[in-house]
């Protein structure tokens, strides 16, 4: 079975059916008068493998295979799914599908085009032609260069998870397009003792990418990370209570823009006029030296996708270019109403749920400022480095994110380390509060997962260092 | 359908004990879900469907390995659970992986918990869409609304699972639920939301949908204007529908599996006043009608009540058989059902007036907790609390500090709990929360 690009006609190998079983279903499913159907077939083979207390000693194998019928008409959606790929069964899900609808039957046209896809994350070995005894190894080099390290810590317990997911889309446009997902993480959670006191933290890396990449060199990156993370926890105090200008390090804290902008941008909440960015469109949001794009196209990064759940080709969409409002993420129905192309931002956990539009990996382009000049700007405030959280609320713009680590900035310069607080601002007074922004964006490509309409779907985010006026910052009152 | 699906849970077992297998536990299981949602005037979504799979855990030659799957097809079967135990041997032995104990499986309850409704399953569409549209126009009473959707929640499930060492179970449920968003224009671009939900196993267990639907209006009514006000040590009041979230970090630090892995703040303090006299909890799988209500765990064990704290003293923790024999303890049971709450004897608005000043907590927004450490920082969105009163709504603010502290600062509880979650927590008052605002 070829990896990647797909291959000539995957309906039969992968799923068992044929082009008319799959016109059949779509002509159900527009039996009562849809404007559009699709059906979204998926098999996602899993592997898990996790180590405690020096013994693997559980593996878990995972099987999901389904599909799943949508009937489209305006903004409304009729869906239904079927585990059983048996044409009967299917048909059933696409009549259901159809109940959205309530007019004359409309018949799908019969030509099919199947769009050049481009190949964002083949890999040399697929996962299903690895042995467990070959990702053995991994874990148990994770769990012995933490331990080799550092003498305080007591656990580690270390987590592999791979997943090979195949997907074939057919839409009643004609168009009929497969897709093979690989995705790999490795992580490892810690816990140390010093004089009494416990910490815990961990680090985890997250790509479409095969067991050839997981080098001694990034497994030793990951553990370095893990280490130093939950080793700093024991000097991190609170910091004092209330607002202040907060440094975003470099990287992780790209959940600020995914917070507090990328939510606010899926053109669902905009179409139905509940964001706070639904009539912000071409308007300045941020200062000039802000752009942020939301980006699929990334090779073997996590938010890669050679195309989206709805097939859809998947772009690098900008959001924000030099600090003003270029476009929302759509999927097809909100780019239906807005009357623009779709972003091939359509995203759906699996095959038993509906696609709506979702973020790939989003990140802030480099700005114009230095690291130095940026922490020499703040007389009193923090730095956000490592995060374990993140939340907002549409329609008022308040977002949270959870900050694990950071460090204090007094009179200009970076002090003490600091755990454990929330930070919660406003999305859109936060972008015009950006205040510099420097050349040092990069990824994080730890194993972030955006939950939405509870649907969770894999991302990743990025910035570089930026300061922010002010936000509130969970802490102690003096 | 009871007798298919243990009859295939049967038929797993078999294989993976002819596979080479010396235990095994096989549960096959069926939900399906009904979901209706109008917004704005018209019907908006239409989702039906039933998933069925298929959970295997294999015990063989002293290791252990679990493996779920949707793809039933029969002539799949073989090699699925042929490779399932062949991986299993490749992992490393683990003393402490072994099958539960049979005697934890004796002693089930033979009484029926009221899990099922047959007017749930039986529920006409007609009767969804009549409910849905007339939450729709009680939505739109008000000139600010933007948006409000409006949704009918319903399914029922149906479980069996068998062990090699005689374990036998099968459970079938129902749930139905209803509910409302809305968000208003507040004239400076911000779109408050306001949100009521409700779910239960039995239709007649719900508040009348037209009701629920004018509190998720009011609800979002009641953001407007909302500020961030000055930070300080105050007062906290927490809504019994937002103690659930507060509280379930403690489960986490409760289990057996977070203390062997000393990654519990409640490690080592079993006989210990952890909270005010006011914290009385148990774990109650018995209580009809209950979301988390259940004669057996995961795990088969036989479901009992157990008190988790007791007048501030922390009596038990949730014990599995892995860490239970890691750490040399009894198994009690995996996880939580439905925690239930002593109630006190006076009501929110009481409670709010003795408070006198601080902020009452109607919800939370991000934010997380330390399971080694206790310490835990939340958003929050609420009103404060102003000569005894509800005053206006407060947004952008934080509580931050260690659930030691906060549980020995609860200085009263109320006697109205949430019953429409499993986490049946009464209005919960503290004294000396750390907010962090303007």
């Amino acid at each position: 079975m070829p990896n990647s690009p797909p291959q000539e006609n995957p309906y039969d190998d992968w799923f068992g059916v044929d082009e008319t079983t799959v016109y059949r279903v779509l002509s159900e499913a527009m039996g009562r008068g849809a404007d559009f159907a699709d059906v979204y077939f998926q098999q996602a083979n899993t592997m898990s493998i996790s180590m405690e207390d020096g013994i693997i000693s559980r593996s878990s194998t995972g099987v999901d295979r389904g599909v799943g019928v949508r009937a489209v008409v305006g903004d409304q959606v009729g869906y239904a799914f079927s585990e059983n790929l048996d044409a009967e069964a299917i048909l059933e899900a696409a009549r259901t599908a159809a109940t959205i609808a309530s007019g004359s039957a409309r018949v799908p046209p019969q030509e099919i085009s199947r769009p050049e896809l481009p190949n964002r994350y083949g890999l040399d070995r697929a996962w299903d032609t690895v042995s467990v005894a070959e990702r053995l190894p991994l874990v148990q080099k994770t769990e012995a260069t933490v331990r080799e390290m550092e003498a305080a810590i007591e656990k580690v317990s270390v987590t592999w998870h791979d997943r090979d997911e195949r997907i074939l889309i057919a839409t009643s446009d004609g168009v009929r397009c497969a897709d093979r997902r690989p995705m790999a993480t490795l992580g490892c959670h810690i816990t140390a003792l010093r004089n009494g006191q416990r910490q815990s933290h961990g680090a985890a890396t997250a790509r479409r990418q095969e067991i050839g990449w997981f080098t001694d060199d990034r497994i030793r990156d990951i553990c370095r990370k893990a280490v130093d993370r939950t080793m700093i926890l024991f000097e991190a105090q609170r910091p004092p209570a209330g607002e202040m200008p907060v440094v975003l390090a470099a990287g992780a804290s790209g959940i600020l823009l995914h917070e507090a902008i990328g939510h606010g941008l899926e053109a669902d909440f905009n179409r139905k006029g509940t964001s706070i960015y639904s009539t912000l469109l071409d308007k300045q949001v941020a200062p000039e030296f802000v752009t942020v794009v939301d980006d699929g196209t990334l090779p073997n990064d996590r938010g890669a996708l050679n195309v989206d759940d709805e097939g859809t080709p998947v772009e690098r969409t900008v959001l924000i270019e030099n600090g003003i409002l270029r476009s929302y993420m759509h999927d097809r129905i909100s780019a239906a109403h807005y009357g623009v192309p779709p972003t091939g931002s359509g995203r759906r956990e699996d095959y038993r749920h509906v696609p709506i539009p979702r973020m790939r990996s989003t990140y802030m382009l480099d700005g114009p400022h230095g690291y130095d000049e940026i922490v020499a700007a703040v007389d009193r405030g923090i730095v956000a480095e490592s995060f374990t959280n993140g939340q907002v609320q549409i329609g008022a713009g308040d977002f949270t994110f959870y900050i694990k680590n950071g460090w204090r900035i007094e009179n200009g310069k970076r002090t003490a380390p600091i755990k454990d607080v929330n930070i919660i601002g406003n999305g859109p007074e936060a972008l015009r509060n950006v205040l510099m922004a420097a050349g040092d964006s990069k990824l994080d490509d730890s194993t972030w997962t955006c939950g939405k309409d509870g649907q969770g779907v894999a991302v990743s985010l990025g910035i570089p260092t930026v300061l922010v006026k002010r936000m509130t910052v969970g802490g102690v009152n003096a | 359908m009871h007798s298919d699906l243990k009859d295939r849970a049967c038929q797993t077992l078999e294989m993976a004990i002819e596979a080479g297998a010396q235990d095994a536990v096989a549960n096959v299981g069926e939900h399906t879900d009904v979901v209706f949602a109008y917004r704005d005037g018209k019907l908006e979504k239409v989702q039906q469907s039933t998933t069925r799979g298929l959970s295997l855990q294999l015990f063989v030659d002293g290791r252990y390995s679990t493996h779920s799957t949707t793809d039933l097809r029969p002539e799949q079967m073989h090699g699925f659970i042929g490779n399932a135990v062949a991986l299993t041997r490749h992992l490393q032995p683990d003393p402490h992986r072994v099958i539960p104990d049979p005697a934890l499986y004796a002693g089930r309850m033979d009484v029926d918990l009221e899990m099922d409704d047959p007017t749930v399953r039986d529920l006409p569409r007609d009767v969804c869409l009549e409910w849905l549209g007339k939450m729709d126009e009680a939505t739109h009473a008000d000139a600010r609304v933007i948006s409000a959707t409006s949704e009918v929640h319903y399914g029922w499930s149906a479980s069996a699972q068998v062990s090699s060492n005689g374990f036998e179970g099968t459970r079938t449920g129902t749930g139905i639920g209803y509910g409302s968003g809305v968000t208003l224009d507040e004239g400076d671009g911000r779109r408050p939301e306001g949100h009521r939900f409700v779910y239960g196993r039995r239709l007649e267990m719900l508040p009348d949908a037209v009701a629920i639907a004018q509190e998720g209006l009011q609800r979002a009514v009641e953001r407007l204007g909302s500020r961030k006000m000055p930070s300080a040590r105050t007062v906290m009041v927490v809504h019994p529908e937002a103690g659930g979230g507060l509280l379930r970090h403690l489960v986490g630090a409760l289990s057996a599996g977070a203390i062997q892995q000393n990654r519990s703040f409640l490690a080592d303090r079993r006989e210990q006043q952890i909270a005010s006299e006011w914290f009385t909890v148990a774990d109650d799988p018995l209580l009809p009608r209950g979301l988390g209500s259940q004669l057996y765990d995961g795990e088969g064990i036989a479901a009992r009540p157990m008190s988790i704290v007791e007048g501030g003293v922390l009596r038990n923790y949730y014990v599995d058989t892995y860490y239970g024999r890691k750490l040399g303890w009894q198994p009690t049971t995996g996880g939580a059902s439905n925690l239930v709450f002593a109630p006190g004897d006076r009501g929110l608005e009481d409670l709010i007036a003795d408070a006198g000043e601080g902020f009452f907590v109607t919800g939370w927004l991000g934010g997380n907790a330390d399971a080694t450490t206790g310490d835990f920082s939340f958003g929050f969105r609420g009103r404060r609390i102003e000569n005894g009163r509800k005053g206006g709504p407060v947004s952008e603010m934080n509580i931050t500090g260690n659930y030691l502290d906060l549980l020995r600062n609860l200085t009263a509880v109320g006697d109205d709990p949430n019953p429409w979650s499993s986490f049946r927590t009464p209005t919960l008052v503290f004294r000396d929360v750390e907010f962090s605002g303007e």
